[in-house]
């Protein structure tokens, strides 16, 4: 009998098979995937003096080991008048070198052994991070520690990387992306607030060493730390280790536990900004105040998103900016998860100049349309299928994981928001879509921001599209300067 | 070295004895109709990274369809005679409908570019010179667009791999191939083979003329919008005489935008045949049941039968070096590309080696460029190699008092250095030290290594990627220094000198102007033409000082004069006052 089936199964693949192929690939059958989403706990440890290492031991994958020590603590503690110091700081901690080991020599002996050991420092938070063969881990550590705890930032390395960042600095107005990166946390957040305030030649210029001993040592407070580990390695030897090193880490004098993140304090203005740039194409932005990770709306506004413009290709503003009507090689847009304060739905596009006024409006009736009418069965079932089916794979690879759980600890989330992601999902409805639509996408609340040749962009698309570009919101329309790129200020 | 002297004999000894890179166990199946089939079976992750490489790209166009295999790319994601429209028979007709008015546009263009050819016009995509016809026949155009797009089913390939979990769909082109790949969920391999198949047997190509323009404005984008786009767009064409790959993957504009449907559907029947296809999987399946399930949607693929055209311009030896001088809105940097080798070429992995000794925080540029002789605040090399040849690139970014002539030497005397000298012992094992702990982390990934074997059988075969650690260990050092002498001739480089375009400030450039409302034009012209004679500075600030005075009583309509006008004297003084 098992012969006979295997036979004809064998039959079927030697004959020509297309009837084995239905018409339609819906008519395809597919066996289910048993997946559990990992628990945090499962990943969790603590070192003795309370730092939390979140850990992946798997001992039939590559002789590799990644350690990533992340840091709380960022730009936003940047003093007046020496902004740009934490970034500094990010870039110098390996690459000055420590007091037993020259940053040139530490740069030699990481390239021979093959191991990346890098440190950076953004707004909020910082990391060191080691990737080496597993058989030099003792050495790998070894030189780990090295760095945490006795960087000495070498005087020509600080003066190297000002110059780079002096020189980057003058970057600021080369192009739409670079000019829209400086002018958009203005909008959003308010010149004053750390995510829209940059360095400048002379904040660069104040940054001195003994400003990075003392930030490391303000930042290296065991409370601040978090740690994930992954690779071919013994759990249980590895956290003994960790122990010996990160474990009897002791807070300095000087050491603080870093301060919450300060939220924006700002009304933000709605309306639509122009830059003036001379450019064959040019940059549109968009965004709406938006909502937290956390709150009971979250789940129905991500799916909304998906369908309105974060879906990809088969989202609405994908469809018709790009498939129907040829305007932009993309546009797209998300939700922020507000990990420190609301978060924005958000969006952006390139388009040539003519068509920026018409490809906004068309983006406009997106946004209009969605709150409108219900959105259909069909779009609602392909956007949570699209979630809840790549789920499995968006949570299998443990390396990721473990940097998630870390930067999620760090964050201050609450634990296992993965568990009840797919299940949370699966329950949201027509409705749910549209109401929350109703509730978020309000547009006179919308601030849009024009990168290009503004007159161009103003006068709108003559010929195949008529409209100026004034007409397509009713909040007023703003010429916002060029800024100095070594300034900052205003370039009136 | 100083640091750790026992430790670095223990790494050294071990290094002798190399760990080898895992076996990669890579199934090969051939299809009766040619196609070649990769199977890597791993079940870390209950996915399958899949793909498949056409061997044809921007090297097998003909001038004048420049981009055609980057826009093809881009149809193959329009659908077939099942997905993506409710109505094949009708979809069908008016695809044929449209190519047929659009024989008409094209003699309009052939009139137009006559017209630009005798200086009449200067841009044949304006709508104002447009002919009454051809504005008549892009309206009917549009009309069949509009009837067709009632029947599309929106990007319906794309929604069934969405709604079945699968992520990552993209595909990209370069000079040599074009590659299509997604990551799916374990348990969906057939959709893929389904939706695969269907395109490769069944393709249609609606949406063609509107997606032309979805090209430009990613051609726009990725390169006339970036500061350096354009000119690394020319440097490339300039720096290779003959060899297809002197245009740009994404295609001279005018070709883009005089494309059509038929030449695209040519170019499908010459090139998409499945002996020239390689399809990969790499993830959670079962060798045998993967196997054949591809045998059943892909093998009966009926084979074209037509010969391949072959590739055959050579790039002729360079007579002398040649030059490029930019100013652009960007850092200043110098960069030197020598004719290098193909990818499956046996000095690819000295050159490679050659590169990683120049490269990175303690290689050789760095080292002396930046740390000791202080002339440079960035400098690195890349090897590049393609199906049919290669480049090896050399590049610097002066300090902000620098020179760019000074940073070019410096780059050449490190390749005599090299020339001359060789490199040392512990250079090359740093770098071979380097190459295994990349070997590793490329395999960790299914999408790394599907990518991977996609390279190489693009360029050659899939061994490639098995051979090539063995390959790259057993580079000596005399090798390294016989590619330096061999590649890098004066004759054989081509430099691009890249330096800050001043952006005017002052006198009355239309430019500027442009940025004011129409209405205030003629008004800022007038006020203008008086200060910008103005020599003295002193007085010059007086005006600034009345102006600003000013600024609180001027209505808000002419408040953008005011502004520039300001703007104009400012940069007017500056420049007074550093006379």
């Amino acid at each position: 009998m098992i012969t006979r089936i295997a036979l004809i199964a064998l039959m079927g693949a030697a004959l020509l098979p297309a009837a084995d192929r239905p018409d339609r690939p819906e008519k395809l059958a597919f066996r289910p995937i048993a997946f559990e989403a990992p628990r945090v706990a499962a990943f969790k440890a603590t070192l003795k003096n309370g730092i939390p290492v979140f850990l992946h031991s798997d001992p039939q994958g590559s002789p590799l080991v990644r350690i990533n020590v992340q840091f709380r603590g960022g730009s936003y503690l940047d003093p007046k008048g020496k902004e740009g110091l934490a970034s500094v700081l990010g870039s110098q901690w390996r690459a000055g070198g420590t007091e037993k080991t020259s940053a040139a020599a530490l740069d030699e002996r990481l390239a021979f052994l093959g191991a990346s050991l890098q440190s950076s420092c953004g707004p909020m938070s910082g990391a060191l991070n080691l990737e080496m063969l597993e058989k030099d881990l003792p050495e790998g550590l070894e030189l780990l520690m090295e760095v945490l705890t006795r960087p000495t930032f070498a005087q020509d390395r600080l003066d190297l990387c000002k110059q780079q960042a002096g020189l980057a600095l003058t970057s600021r107005n080369d192009s739409v992306t670079a000019i829209a990166g400086y002018q958009w946390p203005i909008l959003l957040n308010g010149e004053s607030h750390f995510s829209a305030v940059q360095p400048t030649s002379s904040s660069l210029a104040g940054i001195i060493r003994e400003d990075l001993l003392a930030l490391r040592v303000r930042l290296l407070h065991p409370d601040n730390l978090v740690v994930s580990v992954s690779g071919r390695l013994s759990r249980k030897a590895m956290l003994n280790l960790l122990d010996q090193g990160l474990g009897a880490l002791k807070a300095l004098k000087g050491a603080q536990v870093s301060p919450k993140v300060p939220p924006p304090d700002f009304i933000r203005k709605p309306g639509l900004y122009l830059v003036d740039k001379e450019v064959p194409q040019s940059m549109i932005r968009f965004a709406l105040p938006g909502l937290r990770r956390s709150d009971p709306d979250w789940h129905a506004a991500l799916v909304m998103n998906s369908i309105l413009g974060g879906g990809g290709f088969t989202s609405r503003l994908m469809k018709k900016i790009r498939s129907d009507e040829g305007l932009t090689y993309g546009i797209s847009s998300s939700l922020g998860e507000g990990p420190f304060w609301k978060g924005s739905w958000s969006g952006g596009l390139q388009t040539k100049t003519r068509s920026v006024a018409y490809a906004l409006r068309l983006t406009l009736a997106e946004v209009e349309r969605i709150k409108a009418q219900v959105v259909s069965e069909d779009e609602l079932n392909t956007a949570k299928e699209a979630m809840i089916q790549a789920f499995p794979g968006d949570w299998s690879d443990k390396k990721a994981i473990v940097n998630t759980f870390a930067t999620e600890w760090l964050i201050g989330w609450p634990e296992d928001f993965q568990a009840s992601f797919c299940s949370k999902i699966q329950a949201i409805t027509r409705e749910d879509v549209q109401r929350v639509a109703r509730k978020y996408l309000a547009l006179d609340q919308l601030v849009v921001l024009v990168v290009g040749k503004t007159a161009e962009a103003e006068a709108g698309d003559v010929k195949d599209h008529p409209g100026l570009l004034k007409d397509v919101l009713k909040t007023p329309l703003v010429r916002l300067p060029l800024r100095d790129p070594k300034t900052m200020k205003p370039l009136s | 070295m100083t640091l750790h002297p026992r430790r670095s004999a223990l790494a050294a000894l071990m290094a002798a004895a190399p760990l080898l890179a895992q076996t990669i166990p890579v199934v090969e199946r051939t299809l009766p109709n040619g196609m070649k089939v990769l199977l890597v079976e791993r079940h870390d992750k209950p996915t399958i990274a899949c793909g498949w490489v056409a061997r044809v790209g921007s090297a097998n166009e003909q001038v004048g369809q420049t981009g055609l295999a980057h826009l093809f790319e881009h149809m193959m994601f329009k659908g077939t005679k099942t997905i993506g429209t409710r109505d094949a028979k009708r979809d069908a007709e008016l695809n044929k409908a449209q190519d047929a008015v659009y024989r008409t546009i094209l003699e309009e263009m052939d009139l137009l570019r006559e017209k630009q050819r005798r200086g009449e016009i200067t841009d044949i995509n304006d709508p104002k010179v447009r002919s009454e016809r051809h504005q008549m026949t892009l309206g009917e155009l549009e009309t069949l667009v509009q009837e067709q797009r009632a029947l599309i089913v929106k990007d319906e390939f794309v929604k069934i791999y969405t709604q079945f979990g699968a992520t990552g769909m993209n595909a990209n082109t370069t000079t040599d191939r074009t590659f299509f790949h997604i990551d799916v969920p374990s348990n969906k391999l057939e959709l893929w083979a389904w939706l695969e198949s269907d395109r490769l047997r069944n393709a249609v190509f609606r949406e063609f003329y509107s997606e032309r323009a979805v090209v430009l404005e990613e051609r726009k984008q990725s390169t006339d919008a970036t500061p350096t786009g354009a000119v690394f767009e020319a440097f490339g064409a300039m720096a290779t005489l003959a060899a297809p790959r002197r245009w740009p993957v994404i295609g001279w504009p005018s070709d883009i935008t005089q494309v059509t449907r038929e030449q695209a559907d040519a170019f499908f029947s010459t090139y998409y045949s499945p002996s020239n296809i390689t399809a990969i999987l790499v993830g959670d399946f079962k060798v045998a049941e993967a196997a054949r399930l591809v045998e059943q949607y892909f093998g009966d693929i009926p084979a074209s039968g037509k010969p391949l055209p072959k590739v055959i311009t050579a790039e002729p030896a360079h007579p002398a070096e040649m030059r490029m001088n930019a100013e652009v809105e960007a850092n200043p940097f110098v960069y030197v590309s020598y004719q290098g080798v193909a990818a499956v070429h046996r000095d690819t992995a000295a050159l490679y080696i050659l590169s990683s000794v120049l490269n990175g925080q303690s290689g050789r540029l760095v080292k002396s460029l930046v740390s000791t002789r202080k002339a440079a605040t960035r400098a690195g090399s890349e090897n590049m190699t393609g199906k049919f040849g290669g480049s090896f690139g050399l590049y610097a970014e002066p300090v902000p008092e620098g020179r760019l002539e000074d940073v070019e030497g410096l780059l050449y005397q490190e390749i005599e250095g090299i020339q001359k000298e060789g490199i040392s012992e512990r250079e090359l094992q740093k770098v071979k030290n380097q190459i295994q702990v990349a070997v590793f982390m490329g395999q960790e990934s299914n999408g790394s290594l599907r990518d991977q074997l996609a390279e190489a059988e693009a360029a050659g075969s899939y061994r490639d990627v098995l051979e090539e650690p063995a390959r790259l260990q057993a580079v000596t050092r005399e090798d390294v220094q016989r590619v330096a002498r061999t590649y890098f001739a004066k004759e054989n480089r081509s430099v691009l000198v890249v330096s800050r375009r001043k952006v005017p400030t002052d006198g009355l450039e239309d430019a500027d102007l442009a940025s004011l409302p129409e209405a205030l034009r003629a008004q800022a012209r007038q006020s203008l033409a008086g200060l910008v004679k103005e020599q003295d500075p002193a007085k010059l600030k007086q005006e600034l000082e009345q102006m600003e005075a000013q600024a609180s009583q001027v209505p808000p309509q002419f408040k953008p004069l005011l502004d520039f006008l300001q703007k104009i004297v400012r940069a007017r003084i500056q420049k007074l006052e550093a006379k």
